[in-house]
């Protein structure tokens, strides 16, 4: 497994990943309801990378 | 006048309040670097995961530039007009349902002027995260694989979210009478996915189709010219965008 990866490519890719999640995370601390339980939603955010902070925007906050 | 700037600055507050101005255009931009780091990778990425045997040779040509960009409008095709249906449903369903739409419109606000402040506001924000994640693909891909004039990329950019708009404005005319938001995006996905199947199958008789955007954005960006039908498409696209969203404007509400 010799793979060679230039981070300085990738280096845009993780912080745009980062800030997703930290951003859905703020969310999630500041909203009190969400569709299902909170806990779950933070695995979520942090394991399915990408798809994980997009689906809480969709499906998880609570319209108000 | 005033009353709808008043409306389009709500919008984009609550837009900025529930994020979707960061999280959209971001999405977006992700979308649009994997694909030309992908292809770039593709050849490694075989090499290292496929289990051959040993000697196996698999020679995978790096693709031109052009079709790396084409490549990247089929991204938007599948998960970005997923995540703008998506983020976009509630855009007039779940206000109604909440009775926000009453709380507007008891005030002195025309409901046409209600509905294009919402038209607008969400036609913008895609805009921008197209072009944004479009810019952000052209840079990887002249940073990795080859040169690619940029005018080309803003032509096609803006060819492809003509077919963009009509979406949009599908979503805003279902949003505007529908019950349930997920009815509003199930019944537009499933219409664009309609559309999209006529138009590979039927080519022939579905020049008019507003998908024939997509081909003659990604013709421009393969060829360097558009191939295929344009103006036709492009004058029922504009027709249907305008009838979807009158009638989206001027259905009174009746809940």
């Amino acid at each position: 497994m010799n793979f060679h990866i230039n981070w300085a490519l990738v280096a845009p890719i993780i912080a745009i990943q980062a800030i997703l999640v930290i951003i859905a995370l703020i969310d999630l601390s500041k909203t009190e309801k969400t569709n299902g339980p909170k806990w779950m939603w933070v695995l979520i955010i942090l394991f399915l990378e990408v798809l994980g902070p997009i689906s809480y925007f969709i499906i998880g906050r609570k319209q108000s | 006048m005033k009353t709808w700037l008043v409306l389009f600055r709500k919008e984009w507050l609550e837009m900025i309040r529930n994020y979707k101005v960061i999280w959209i255009p971001l999405a977006f931009v992700l979308f649009g670097l994997l694909q030309p780091i992908t292809s770039y990778y593709m050849p490694e990425i075989l090499k290292n995961a496929g289990n051959l045997p040993n000697g196996a040779v698999i020679k995978i040509p790096i693709p031109l530039s052009g079709e790396v960009l084409a490549q990247t409008l089929g991204q938007y095709n599948q998960m970005g007009i997923l995540v703008l249906v998506l983020a976009f449903m509630g855009i007039i369903a779940s206000e109604r349902k909440s009775g926000m739409t009453k709380a507007i419109l008891v005030k002195p606000v025309g409901y046409s002027s209600y509905i294009t402040a919402k038209w607008t506001s969400a036609v913008l924000l895609s805009a921008g995260a197209i072009f944004l994640s479009m810019a952000a693909s052209w840079y990887y891909t002249v940073l990795l694989i080859g040169d690619f004039p940029f005018m080309n990329v803003v032509k096609g950019a803006s060819i492809f979210f003509i077919w963009i708009l009509f979406l949009i404005t599908l979503t805003v005319f279902f949003s505007s009478f529908l019950k349930s938001s997920g009815l509003v995006a199930a019944f537009t996905l499933l219409l664009s996915i309609l559309v999209t199947l006529l138009t590979s199958l039927l080519g022939k008789w579905m020049e008019w189709s507003p998908y024939q955007l997509t081909n003659a954005a990604a013709t421009l960006f393969t060829a360097g010219r558009i191939e295929g039908p344009f103006l036709l498409p492009l004058i029922t696209t504009v027709i249907l965008t305008v009838l979807l969203l009158s009638l989206a404007a001027t259905r009174k509400s009746n809940s």
